[in-house]
């Protein structure tokens, strides 16, 4: 009896201390978000990586402009209108009346200061990949004016400055920080092993958010993460695997801005041959591996997902047809093509949800059309060596799954990527090819959706480099005391000020 | 004693920079860094300029003579994820590891000793087979599935202990359960046969026939006898806790030196991959010494 009495006392104090645990922030506007990374750092050059987005952007620091989730068009930020003066240079003005978290004003010159910092090469910059070779130079023209100079016309540099991270001119230059200063409504409080916190700040410039602090932490395993949102310990968290969003009044899917794909290599036979690169896209059951991915997943024509600029929602994607792929390898045979050659596939592990499912199925399909394909799947380390140039010397026939992610509103983040012959990921060579594709960058407007457009037709249908798979699904499970839903950009920012508190 | 201990120090020290060398090289044969750091579409210019900036430009025997001229001076190198100092990184984390071995391993034992030497005093009985399974299946039981299952009923479905995460002693709970499994299931069998042979002993019969009570013949003479195999697994598997208790830390949330050391070596963080092997190798020597210590304690006949 003593012994039954012991328990019952022990169990009791378990559920009063641990409800205290799970349930603690309810009354009050303080969040807990669960990423499934840990930040290695919190440098604001890094924003792009997205367990730093994710926390810093539009909370901690702000851009020059926004990408508008819908348009994929630039907005008003931290800059509130720009013109190109001439093909070089664009005029930016800048908002009134910002300060930084530490008291100093957002003005030209501190916005010259980020730029500097940003592209002077005395840290590594992730933000600058977008970038790509571009030397950039900000001159301050008066207060809040200030001249963007490129050594190459750039007609979507508002576009860019998405992702120039404005920090306080007292933030050291010559080396990344931990600790950033911005002019977003919250201000980092602490940074460790463990958590990131942060509260809001009071002198923002903008709308007051009405949360009041937020605390990250991170766990790895998404049904962890599902689980510490379900019993309260955390309010969201972004990225849980298909099979733990169980629940559809806290699980929101959302396109996620990612493609998947397989890249051919063209320069290797068979995989040179056209007749070949077209057989494997119609070899596959486009729907039957849709299976894998959950039924929200969207079929992919072209390396770009709706909403950016220059994704042609005319361009179909490749069907099914095994017969008329059959029939191509035949023909390739028949014309001399060496068809038996071994195509190496190389997959990629932990790259998305189920792709070594995918990349098998994939094998066993293109072996029924003809094809002497060999599935290898490789960790990152190996897998990047693949990716990007120089490629290995003693590589045969590849094809490489890959994933995608453009959500910088403008396909030039992506097409001279993979099509340009100088292409980072790209196996085409064509100087036809590169010449669109360089008219298309250097066009605005119009224009250049419509140059985007056509690249993307005849990437489909003349050249067909690659295997565009589909447009990704994203899971978030918000928990039921916020009101917030996950859009394209939540892989790179989750905004603060836009999650509000449910009555 | 202490020329004992000295000797095997410096041993040690010979073994941590042979350990040290082999992973500098070993490391660097994994590949550049910059293609993990930086963004995938980062410039061929942007990937030099890294590599130029943390020294992986230079000759691969270079840039060791440089790591062995900042051993000198204590500089463990800065960790080029996390923008500080790599030791500082790896000591960080350490102690977390730390304290959740050395419970587990306390428990564990304790409670090994326990069941396994009153298992062993009945050979064959209801109790001996009940612990032979659950020791069994402890020792078998995989910590992942465990963890998740563990999470499941007691943080999910009652509510009774926190998912994951450090911050009261409910979250030590789960991840010492799961931790204490395998040592406990695979101590559980040790104790249980060493003691059988001890109590078959003709100096426990001698006990029997002096009428001593049976805890005192159990714990007071055959256990002592019984604790030179029992100690050196139990010493094994805590070098392996050490190490890191990579499952638990990663589905706990626990940022210890195990998950540390694993996701600085998949990218290539080498500063923190040589900070962290330094100071759990560091770790192992010591534990090492403090066993061949306790031999000479528990056994009369080892002399150092």
């Amino acid at each position: 009896m003593k012994t039954r009495h012991s328990i019952a006392v022990i169990a009791m104090a378990l559920m009063a201390s641990t409800s205290g645990i799970a349930h603690g922030q309810e009354a009050s506007k303080e969040i807990k978000i669960v990423l499934p990374e840990q930040p290695a750092n919190l440098e604001p050059c890094g924003t792009i990586i997205t367990n730093v987005g994710q926390i810093l952007s539009q909370n901690v620091t702000e851009a020059l402009t926004v990408i508008d989730a819908k348009t994929g068009l630039p907005q008003p930020k931290l800059a509130t209108e720009w013109a190109r003066i001439d093909d070089m240079t664009w005029r930016i003005k800048l908002r009134p009346g910002v300060k930084f978290q530490d008291g100093t004003g957002m003005d030209a010159k501190a916005v010259a200061f980020s730029i500097k910092r940003m592209t002077g090469g005395a840290l590594t910059c992730n933000n600058m990949a977008k970038f790509g070779d571009r030397t950039l130079e900000a001159t301050p023209v008066d207060d809040l004016t200030l001249d963007i100079k490129s050594d190459r016309p750039e007609p979507i540099l508002p576009t860019l400055l998405s992702v120039v991270m404005v920090i306080s001119p007292n933030t050291p230059a010559d080396k990344p920080v931990n600790d950033p200063v911005g002019t977003g409504p919250f201000k980092l409080t602490s940074f460790d092993t463990q958590t990131v916190t942060m509260n809001r700040f009071d002198g923002y410039w903008g709308e007051k958010p009405e949360i009041e602090k937020a605390t990250y932490v991170w766990r790895s395993e998404s049904s962890i993460r599902a689980a510490m949102v379900e019993t309260g310990e955390a309010d969201l968290t972004p990225s849980i695997a298909i099979q733990d969003a169980t629940n559809p009044e806290t699980d929101f899917s959302y396109l996620n801005s990612e493609t998947t794909a397989m890249r051919v290599d063209m320069s290797k036979p068979p995989l040179n041959d056209l007749r070949i690169r077209k057989a494997l896209n119609l070899a596959i059951d486009w729907e039957g591996l849709k299976a894998l991915f959950g039924p929200d997943v969207k079929r992919a024509s072209q390396m770009v997902v709706p909403g950016i600029n220059g994704h042609d929602d005319s361009l179909q994607p490749w069907e099914y047809d095994p017969a008329k792929a059959v029939e191509l390898v035949a023909e390739a045979k028949a014309a001399g093509v060496p068809v038996d050659t071994e195509i190496v596939l190389i997959g990629r592990n932990g790259i998305y949800p189920n792709g070594g499912e995918a990349m098998e199925a994939m094998a066993a399909m293109w072996q029924t059309a003809g094809l002497n394909v060999k599935l290898t799947m490789l960790d990152v380390a190996d897998w990047i060596r693949y990716l990007q140039k120089p490629y290995p010397e003693e590589r045969g026939a590849t094809l490489l799954q890959m994933m995608h992610d453009n959500n910088k509103g403008d396909s030039a983040f992506t097409i001279p990527i993979f099509y340009r012959s100088t292409g980072q990921y790209s196996t085409v060579s064509d100087p036809a090819f590169d010449a669109e594709i360089d008219t298309a960058l250097a066009a605005s407007g119009e224009e250049r959706t419509k140059d985007f457009k056509a690249i993307f037709t005849k990437a489909r249908t003349d050249v067909v480099s690659d295997i565009p798979m589909f447009h990704m699904i994203g899971y978030t499970r918000v928990g039921k005391r916020l009101d917030w839903k996950p859009d394209i950009t939540t892989n790179s920012e989750i905004p603060l000020a836009h999650i509000h508190m449910r009555d | 004693m202490l020329s004992f201990i000295g000797r095997r120090a410096s041993h040690s020290i010979i073994s941590v920079m042979g350990l040290l060398a082999l992973v500098f090289f070993l490391t660097r044969l994994t590949g550049d860094p910059s293609s993990l750091f930086l963004p995938l579409d980062s410039t061929a210019e942007a990937r030099a300029a890294f590599a130029k900036l943390h020294g992986f430009d230079q000759p691969v025997y270079w840039q060791f003579l440089q790591y062995l001229r900042d051993l000198l001076s204590l500089d463990f190198g800065e960790s080029v994820r996390q923008n500080r100092s790599a030791m500082a990184v790896a000591l960080e984390a350490f102690p977390q590891t730390l304290k959740l071995a050395v419970v587990a391993m306390l428990l564990s034992t304790a409670l090994a000793l326990v069941v396994g030497s009153l298992a062993a005093s009945r050979p064959g009985s209801l109790f001996d087979r009940v612990v032979t399974l659950v020791s069994l299946s402890g020792a078998s039981a995989p910590d992942f599935w465990v963890a998740i299952v563990g999470i499941l009923i007691f943080a999910v479905s009652f509510e009774l202990l926190p998912t994951s995460g450090t911050g009261s002693y409910l979250h030590w709970i789960l991840p010492i359960f799961v931790l204490m499994l395998r040592p406990f299931g695979l101590l559980v069998q040790v104790v249980r046969g060493a003691m059988l042979g001890a109590l078959a002993s003709p100096y426990i019969k001698t006990a029997r026939a002096k009428g001593l009570r049976r805890q005192q013949i159990i714990f007071g003479h055959a256990l002592r006898n019984s604790l030179l195999p029992v100690i050196t697994v139990a010493g094994d598997l805590t070098s392996g806790l050490i190490n890191g208790a990579v499952i638990v830390e990663t589905v706990f949330g626990w940022p210890g030196i195990g998950k540390l050391m694993i996701d600085a070596i998949i990218q290539r963080d080498f500063a923190v991959v040589q900070s962290t092997i330094l100071v759990t190798a560091t770790a192992i020597f010591i534990l090492n010494i403090c066993i061949d210590l306790l031999y000479a304690v528990l056994d009369p006949r080892i002399r150092y």
